[in-house]
């Protein structure tokens, strides 16, 4: 597989994984009184100021074959490439549904209560569908972010071609050759031009996230 | 209904215990108001029974209470009707009711305040709510404006037959609505009783609802009388009044240019503050005296007097 689409699909991955995951920790940092989260928003964002090598590092640890989770066979495999691409993108996307939540006013989800909604139906019917074009605006950035993971990548899962070379580890890997094909430069063409698209993507979804909202 | 609210909460320290149809809590800005209503909805903590219910401690969404908030919070990724059948299916008769067929299609983003505020008691009405609290329903609307929607408010309170808490800094706007107030200041109750008696010098106009059907072009007929109104209008018609412009007398008085001058009876007399509020039987109005000229012309209740209304002191609020 080349790096270009595994690249796609490792990111697009490790976005999906995390959606749910990220939406509930925004909530929960943005919208519960839940003692403790304080912690965990310092836990969630520890990974953006971590040196990514040292991610990968504790990722290796957790998945190695004696860690906690060596059983689910992540590490060295596209699995292990998703996981530190979902890990290290973490922070951002709560950080941008966080923001898309906070944009909508909590009294709308009062007044959903009044009419007689659960919380978890004002939150479906209310915060949800409004804050959803900032949630995937974040989406957009979280996947271009796993993109480029490099650090924690190549320390967990390693750089194994067609498995979990991604863009930025086959540049790496062909930095220091010859290069004839220009694949080098394609590859860094590739990045560039995916990374503008995604910017793009993620500003429409954010205008239409503020048009909801009436902003 | 009978409501029984005990709230300990900054600088609100209030113990409530009424049995009325409505309530009407006014008092200035920064006074508790918002915060009360929010107690009773259970958005906020306190004691609250509502007919011999214990309310304390029961979920927002399972109180069944109304809420119509002062900015009133549409929710804007849904339409108007979509809005309105939040809680409820069947919409088309609280959309008539509340005169907002022709928005259903529209997104919030584009009404006007009044309409929004229309839509937003629509809403609340459609959960069939045991009691609706009304936050500032009038602020930022002009006179005339305020004067539709406090005549469609009360006709909504006897269609819908709910009680209602009324809030409001002007308590001319909540006289006609409730039968009973309290007057917060500073987080403390510091009235209370029937609606007019909160009242203080000044807050008088008091506007009195009713309803007629128009007989003849200027002429329109309420109960047994006649009365001369300009209005343009055809059929049944709101019409509104306000208490400080109706003149009693004790006799026909004549050379008058006042177009309205019916005998009628005295129903009940209850103090206003500083000056007495006087409910005549027919036109069901309201006429605000001082205390001298009550005790001058010896109004009570079953007294026969003369109301004196001018044609141009009656406004023309809709139809029915």
């Amino acid at each position: 597989m080349s790096p270009v689409v595994l690249s796609l699909i490792v990111g697009a991955a490790a976005t999906l994984v995390s959606l749910p995951g990220a939406v509930a920790v925004a909530w929960i940092i943005e919208r519960s009184k839940a003692p403790g989260r304080g912690l965990l928003q310092v836990v969630v964002m520890l990974p953006l100021v971590l040196p990514p090598v040292v991610t990968g590092y504790l990722l290796l640890w957790l998945f190695s074959p004696r860690g906690w989770l060596g059983w689910t066979g992540v590490a060295f495999h596209t699995l292990g490439a998703v996981v530190a691409a979902a890990v290290v993108g973490f922070p951002l996307f709560v950080m941008n549904i966080s923001l898309a939540m906070k944009a909508v006013d909590p009294r709308l989800e009062t007044v959903a209560r009044t009419l007689g909604c659960s919380r978890w139906q004002a939150f479906r019917r209310v915060t949800l569908p409004l804050a959803w074009p900032g949630i995937l605006s974040g989406a957009v950035l979280a996947f271009a972010r796993g993109l480029g993971e490099f650090g924690a990548t190549i320390v967990l899962a390693g750089r194994i071609p067609g498995e979990t070379e991604t863009i930025p580890l086959a540049i790496y890997g062909l930095l220091d050759r010859v290069n004839r094909d220009h694949s080098l430069e394609w590859l860094v063409g590739a990045s560039i031009a995916i990374a503008v698209a995604c910017v793009f993507v993620s500003r429409a979804f954010d205008l239409r996230h503020r048009r909801r909202l009436g902003l | 209904m009978k409501l029984a609210v005990e709230a300990h909460l900054g600088r609100l320290e209030a113990t409530i215990d009424v049995d009325c149809h409505s309530l009407g809590v006014v008092g200035p800005s920064g006074a508790g108001k918002s915060t009360l209503l929010d107690v009773i909805a259970g958005i906020e903590p306190g004691r609250v029974v509502l007919d011999g219910r214990d309310l304390t401690g029961v979920a927002i969404d399972e109180r069944r209470i109304g809420l119509v908030p002062q900015e009133s919070h549409l929710f804007p990724h849904l339409s108007v009707r979509e809005n309105l059948a939040f809680a409820a299916s069947d919409i088309d008769f609280i959309a008539s009711a509340l005169q907002v067929t022709t928005l259903l299609d529209r997104p919030p983003r584009i009404l006007s305040g009044g309409e929004k505020r229309r839509v937003a008691l629509g809403r609340a009405l459609a959960s069939e709510p045991s009691l609706l609290l009304l936050d500032e329903p009038f602020a930022g609307l002009d006179a005339l404006r305020r004067r539709e929607a406090m005549a469609l408010l009360a006709d909504v309170r006897r269609r819908f037959n709910v009680p209602m808490v009324v809030v409001s800094h002007v308590p001319e706007e909540i006289i006609g609505l409730t039968d009973q107030a309290i007057r917060l200041d500073g987080g403390r109750v510091v009235a209370s009783g029937a609606s007019p008696s909160v009242l203080r010098a000044g807050e008088t106009e008091i506007d009195c609802h009713f309803e007629g059907e128009v007989v003849a072009p200027g002429r329109v007929r309420v109960g047994s009388t006649e009365l001369a109104v300009s209005v343009a209008a055809t059929g049944r018609v709101r019409l509104g009044c306000y208490a400080r412009d109706v003149i009693l007398a004790t006799e026909m008085p004549r050379g008058l240019s006042a177009r309205n001058c019916v005998w009628t009876g005295i129903e009940s007399v209850t103090a206003a503050g500083d000056a007495v509020l006087i409910a005549l039987n027919e036109p069901p109005v309201k006429a605000l005296v001082t205390r001298e000229a009550a005790t001058a012309l010896e109004l009570g209740a079953g007294k026969r007097v003369v109301a004196i209304i001018k044609a141009t002191s009656i406004a023309y609020l809709g139809t029915a």
